[in-house]
C-alpha cells in the first residue's frame, strides 16, 4: 500500500483523498499566512524588520507552491487551487486569516510563533511520510521554519519586556489563542484518521495539539502572559497542564471549511486582478519542479 | 580639502569618507542621495498592493520579492548618505514622512490597477537604470558602491516588468487595450521622469562639476528613447502623439517641452500634488502605527547601553 503512494495513477479514492486533505491542509495554511505577511511590507517597524518579514513571506509562500505543486501530480491546476477555487472550499486555519489592525506587530509576531511551533511539530511528522515527494520536500522547508522560530521568539522577548509590548501581546495572545487551536482541527475525522493509517503523516492531530500545547504554554507563561482560564485542568501543581474543550474553540475552524468574514474579503482582493482581467489560465505552479 | 581641489580631482569613486570634504559637496551629494532613497521607499509603497492583486503565485513572489528589494535599496541608499554626515537616516525617514523629503516624480501618482505595474517595472526602472548605470562612476565612493547591488538587482525587476507587459499585450484584446490605456497615461510621466531640458535643470552644473552626476537629463531621456521607443512597439504598445517626439538626423530625440505639463511636474516637485500627498501622509500614518515598536526597541538599547540590537531584524 505504502508504495502505491507515489504513483498517482495506483491510488485509490480513498488515498488520493487522505493525499488531497493533508496537501490542502499544508499548502493553504502557508499561501494565506503568506498573504498576510505581506501586508507588513513597507509597513514594518524599521527598515530591517521589513526585510525580515518579507522574507519569511515569500519563504510560506514558497512553500505553499511546494505542496501546490504535489497536488498538481494528482492532477490539480493552480487556478483551481487558488484563482478559481470557492473559498469555501479553503483548508487553512482560521489563525492565518485573521486581518491585522494597523500597527500590530504584536499580533505579527504572535501569530508567526503560534504558527511556526505548530509547523515544526507538524513537519517533524512528515519526515517519514510514505508519500516520498512529501518526505523530500519537508528538509528544505523544516530549515527555513527553525529561522522563522527563531525571529519571533526574539521579537517576543523584546517586546514582552516593555509596558506597552506587554499589554499588545496579551491582547493579541486573548484574540488568536482561540483561533490557534484550529490548526489541529480536522477537515474530516475519517480523512484525518486516512492520513495516518496511510502512513501520510505519523502523528495524529490528537498528539500534535498537545504537544503543541506543551511547548507554547510554558513558553508564553515564561513572558509572563496570561493563558486562557478555563484551559487549565489538574490541581494546579503541573504548569504544563493545559487542556482545549470544545467551548474554547471558535465558531470558524477553517479546515471544515467555515472562515470568519476577513477571509472572503482577503480572497476577493488576492483573485481580483485574475476576475477583472478575465483569466482563465494563471502561470504554471512551478517553473521547474524538483 | 577646498571646493577647486574638489572640482580637479572630481572622478569615478574619487570620495570616500576618509576625505575631508567641503559642506557643498556634502551637501548636494546627501540631497542627490537621499533623493534617490526615498524614490526606493515611495516606489515600494506605490507597488506593495499589487503583491495581493498579482494574478498568479510565481507574479505574487516576484512582487514581494521586488518591494523587498526596494526597500533594501532604501536602507543601502541611506547608509551611504549618511556616511555624508549631513543627515542622519532617522531624520532622513522623518522628513519623507512630514513632507519635506522629495522623490521621483512618477511616484506622485496612484496605480490602481494591475495593467499598471509593467509602466513602473519595466519603463520607470528601466529609465532608473539607465541613469544608475551611469552612477556607478559617481565621485561619492558610498553611493558607486551601493550601485553595483542595485543595478544587479533592477536587472532583474526590468525583465520581471517586461515579461508582465508581453504577458499582457499578447493576452486578450481587453488586456491589450487596458494596458495600452495605462501606457498613454503613464508615458508623459515617464519622459519627465528624467527632468527639464538641461538648460532648465537647477543642480545640474554643481553636481557634474565635482564628479556626482555624469549625465545631463538630455543625454539620459535620449538614450532611453533611444533604447524603449522600439521596445514599446515590438510589444504592440503605440507611441502617444503628444508629447511630439521628433528623431534627428544625429539618431537622438527631441521632446517637444511645451506638449508636457511642468506645472504639475513642478507642483509635485514641492510634494504638492494631491495623489502624492496622499501617499506620503499613507506611509506616515502606516509608520506612525509602528511608532511603538521603534520606542520600545531605543529604550531595549538605552538599557543595554549601546546600539538597537539588530539579531530580531
Amino acid at each position: 500500500m505504502a508504495t502505491s503512494l507515489e504513483n498517482p495513477d495506483e491510488l485509490d479514492e480513498r488515498e488520493r483523498r487522505a493525499l488531497e486533505t493533508l496537501l490542502k491542509r499544508l499548502a493553504d495554511d502557508e499561501f494565506v499566512l503568506a498573504e498576510r505577511y505581506t501586508e507588513w511590507q513597507v509597513r514594518a517597524p524599521t527598515l530591517e524588520s521589513d526585510l525580515a518579514l518579507a522574507n519569511n513571506a515569500q519563504d510560506e509562500l514558497g512553500h505553499a507552491r511546494l505542496w501546490y505543486d504535489v497536488l498538481g501530480d494528482i492532477g490539480f491546476e493552480e487556478r483551481e487551487l487558488v484563482y478559481e477555487r470557492d473559498p469555501a472550499d479553503f483548508r487553512h486555519s482560521t489563525l492565518v486569516e485573521r486581518p491585522f489592525e494597523d500597527g500590530d506587530w504584536a499580533d505579527a509576531v504572535l501569530r508567526s510563533y503560534l504558527y511556526d511551533a505548530a509547523e515544526e511539530i507538524r513537519l517533524e511528522s512528515l519526515v517519514d511520510s510514505t508519500h516520498p515527494k512529501i518526505a523530500d520536500r519537508v528538509g528544505k522547508i523544516r530549515s527555513e521554519e527553525a529561522y522563522h522560530l527563531e525571529h519571533a521568539q526574539n521579537w517576543l522577548e523584546r517586546l514582552a519586556d516593555g509596558d506597552e509590548g506587554h499589554e499588545r501581546l496579551q491582547d493579541a495572545l486573548d484574540r488568536l489563542f482561540p483561533y490557534a487551536f484550529t490548526l489541529f482541527e480536522p477537515v474530516d475525522p475519517d480523512v484525518e484518521e486516512d492520513i495516518v493509517d496511510l502512513g501520510l503523516r505519523d502523528a495524529t492531530l490528537e498528539e500534535m495539539g498537545e504537544e503543541w500545547l506543551s511547548i507554547v504554554v510554558p513558553y508564553l507563561e515564561s513572558l509572563d502572559l496570561e493563558l486562557p482560564a478555563d484551559g487549565r485542568v489538574g490541581d494546579g501543581t503541573d504548569e504544563f497542564e493545559f487542556e482545549v474543550t470544545e467551548e474554547m474553540l471558535p465558531e470558524e475552524r477553517g479546515r471544515d471549511g467555515t472562515h470568519t468574514d476577513a477571509w472572503f474579503d482577503l480572497y476577493d482582493e488576492f483573485t481580483r486582478t485574475y476576475r477583472e482581467l478575465g483569466r482563465t489560465e494563471t502561470t504554471r505552479i512551478m517553473d521547474k519542479p524538483e | 580639502m577646498d571646493l577647486d581641489t574638489v572640482k580637479d580631482r572630481a572622478g569615478p569613486r574619487e570620495f570616500s569618507p576618509a576625505d575631508d570634504l567641503p559642506e557643498e559637496y556634502r551637501k548636494a551629494a546627501t540631497r542627490m542621495i537621499e533623493f534617490h532613497a526615498n524614490s526606493e521607499i515611495m516606489g515600494a509603497y506605490l507597488e506593495r498592493p499589487f503583491i495581493r492583486q498579482a494574478p498568479s503565485i510565481d507574479r505574487k513572489l516576484a512582487c514581494s520579492a521586488k518591494v523587498q528589494d526596494e526597500i533594501g535599496h532604501g536602507q543601502l541608499l541611506y547608509r551611504a548618505a549618511e556616511s555624508l554626515g549631513v543627515k542622519t537616516r532617522e531624520e532622513m525617514l522623518d522628513d519623507l514622512a512630514n513632507g519635506d523629503g522629495k522623490f521621483l516624480n512618477c511616484f506622485h501618482y496612484e496605480m490602481t490597477d494591475w495593467v499598471e505595474t509593467p509602466m513602473i517595472a519595466f519603463f520607470v526602472d528601466g529609465a532608473a537604470m539607465r541613469r544608475q548605470a551611469t552612477l556607478r562612476r559617481t565621485s561619492w565612493e558610498p553611493y558607486a558602491h551601493a550601485m553595483d547591488k542595485v543595478c544587479f538587482e533592477e536587472g532583474f525587476h526590468v525583465k520581471h516588468g517586461e515579461d508582465i507587459l508581453r504577458e499582457l499585450m499578447s493576452g486578450s484584446k481587453k488586456e491589450q487595450e487596458l494596458t495600452q490605456a495605462a501606457f498613454e497615461e503613464w508615458w508623459p510621466r515617464i519622459i519627465q521622469f528624467f527632468g527639464p531640458t538641461d538648460d532648465k535643470s537647477t543642480h545640474h552644473d554643481f553636481a557634474a562639476s565635482v564628479g556626482l552626476k555624469q549625465q545631463s537629463n538630455d543625454q539620459l531621456r535620449n538614450a532611453f528613447l533611444d533604447q524603449y521607443i522600439p521596445k514599446a512597439r515590438s510589444y504592440g504598445l503605440e507611441i502617444p502623439d503628444e508629447p511630439r517626439i521628433r528623431e534627428l538626423d544625429d539618431g537622438t530625440y527631441e521632446v517637444e517641452e511645451g506638449d508636457l505639463d511642468w506645472d504639475e511636474f513642478f507642483t509635485i516637485a514641492k510634494n504638492d500634488y494631491e495623489p502624492g500627498v496622499g501617499q506620503i501622509n499613507g506611509r506616515k500614518a502606516a509608520q506612525e502605527a509602528v511608532q511603538w515598536v521603534r520606542d520600545t526597541i531605543e529604550s531595549d538599547a538605552t538599557a543595554a547601553g549601546g546600539h538597537a540590537p539588530q539579531a530580531a531584524d
